[in-house]
């Protein structure tokens, strides 16, 4: 907490939530929606952000982010409580699309369509993870640029990347790695669409020295520039 | 067709039970959801038990993990509070066995878990009892720091947690003594420490809303103990408040 403190009183925070689980059908968690609460009137984060997931049924929490099935039901349920949780919370979420390694035969929209409806109707931005469409992309079979040409141009508030494993012919999204080229080439794509995103390296395990961190960023950074001096 | 709610009990279903029906495609990748779970609980667990585990050993705190969770599932969207009946299972999982000890040093490691998270209030120094006639000293209740919690078990908990704070420990004599002591956040972090049971049945009393003169006369401390146990109070800068 208190290196946290630390931390904001040099720099803007982009406070990254997992816990609340916005889609489940027996409601968001209410204890834990408080202590965010607490959090951000703590650390003033500059954005807030969560996940299109859900991760408890029956009382019993997965703590995991859970994939939805792509269903107007869906859109109307997340939607609904993604506008409790801002109303709550006093602040406008960016809500992130999830690696995914199952898909719901329920589902009849493209999780993009999905996405923009649950921002249109709740006035919530969208988080971008990029290694997300590429995890979901490979292992479900989804168009990775078209899911980058289908997400909506004015709501993408900030951009994620990180690295992921293989296991056999599945990709597992793992935070464990560094971002893998097929991902910097998507990333390229999403920035040179959405603009100069806030962009952060998600890696939280396995971590590398820092040098290897900052210079993941330092990549990030330097497509940011080129962006930069192309719209100069 | 079915309904969210049935899509997402049915999924769990499937993580909790490999052949229950679930319609996802494909379907032998719930099997990463599934672990994913056991995975993630299993860790939280383990960094809120860090001294526990380093005693019983990783695989026989896996078997913990996993039979603790089968009767107490994640019951928050914070990983945090998993463990949170740890010490109650493991109470009653080890009851008459030679590990029965476990179960009051989960209560400890819990307990500094909880002071880690616990909200620290501005602490009042000894002049606050200036206020106060020498006559009303006795009936003067103290409001503590919310993140102290006290402890008293039959075993060494205390020497047996902090001989653990590394690796490959040598086994602490479970014959020496029972122990009691506090645990508490500071500004650099949580402390663990051993007190002698008079000024732990003092701060046990205090800390339960008893005025200091029964305190005192609970812990069994003459007058120059006394002196030494208020003073205790303050310098720790466990005083929030003191009233009548």
């Amino acid at each position: 907490m208190r290196a946290l403190e630390r931390a904001r009183a040099d720099y803007p925070l982009s406070l990254h939530g997992v816990g609340l689980g916005l889609g489940s059908a027996e409601g968001i968690d209410r204890d834990h929606l408080a202590r965010v609460k607490r959090a951000i009137s703590r650390f003033e984060p500059a954005q807030v952000s969560e996940h299109a997931c859900w991760g408890q049924a029956g009382g019993e929490y997965f703590n995991d982010l859970l994939p939805l099935p792509y269903t107007d039901e869906a859109v109307e349920l997340l939607a609904r409580q993604v506008g409790e949780a801002q109303d709550a919370l006093g602040t406008r979420l960016l809500i992130e699309n999830v690696s995914a390694y199952v898909a719901f035969e329920h589902s009849h929209l493209h999780e993009w369509e999905f996405l923009a409806s649950v921002a249109e109707i709740s006035d919530c931005g969208l988080l971008l993870d990029v290694n997300n469409v590429y995890v979901s992309s490979k292992n479900l079979g989804i168009d990775a640029h078209r899911f980058i040409e289908g997400m909506p141009l004015d709501a993408i508030g900030e951009i994620h990347l990180a690295g992921h494993t293989r296991n056999g012919s599945v990709l597992i999204d793992d935070h464990g790695s560094a971002v893998c080229e097929d991902v910097w080439q998507l990333y390229r794509h999403a920035i040179s669409r959405f603009g100069a995103v806030p962009t952060l390296i998600e890696w939280d395990t396995n971590l590398p020295a820092l040098s290897t961190l900052v210079a993941e960023s330092q990549r990030a950074d330097r497509m940011l520039g080129e962006l930069r001096g192309l719209a100069a | 067709m079915a309904s969210l709610r049935d899509l997402q009990a049915s999924f769990a279903a499937a993580l909790r039970e490999d052949s229950a029906e679930c319609a996802v495609t494909p379907r032998e990748n719930l099997s990463i959801y599934r672990n994913n779970a056991a995975i993630n609980f299993r860790t939280a667990l383990g960094l809120s038990y860090p001294v526990l585990r380093r005693r019983v050993g990783d695989d026989y705190f896996r078997q913990l993990a996993v039979q603790y969770r089968e009767r107490h599932p994640s019951r928050s969207g914070d990983l945090h509070w998993v463990g949170r009946d740890f010490a109650a299972f493991l109470a009653e999982h080890l009851q008459g066995t030679e590990y029965a000890w476990l179960a009051d040093l989960a209560r400890l490691e819990w307990s500094r878990e909880q002071a880690a998270v616990a909200v620290t209030h501005t602490t009042v120094g000894a002049e606050v009892l200036s206020r106060f006639a020498p006559e009303q000293l006795e009936q003067l209740k103290f409001s503590l720091q919310p993140s102290l919690r006290l402890h008293a078990s039959d075993f060494p908990i205390f020497t047996i947690w902090a001989a653990n704070q590394v690796d490959n420990a040598p086994p602490v004599d479970q014959s020496l003594a029972g122990e009691c002591g506090m645990v508490r956040a500071r500004a650099d972090g949580v402390e663990v420490r051993p007190l002698a049971p008079a000024v732990f049945s003092y701060l046990s009393a205090l800390s339960a809303g008893a005025p200091l003169g029964e305190a005192v006369s609970v812990a069994g401390l003459d007058q120059h103990a006394l002196v030494h146990a208020l003073g205790f109070v303050f310098q720790e800068a466990l005083v929030c408040g003191v009233a009548i």
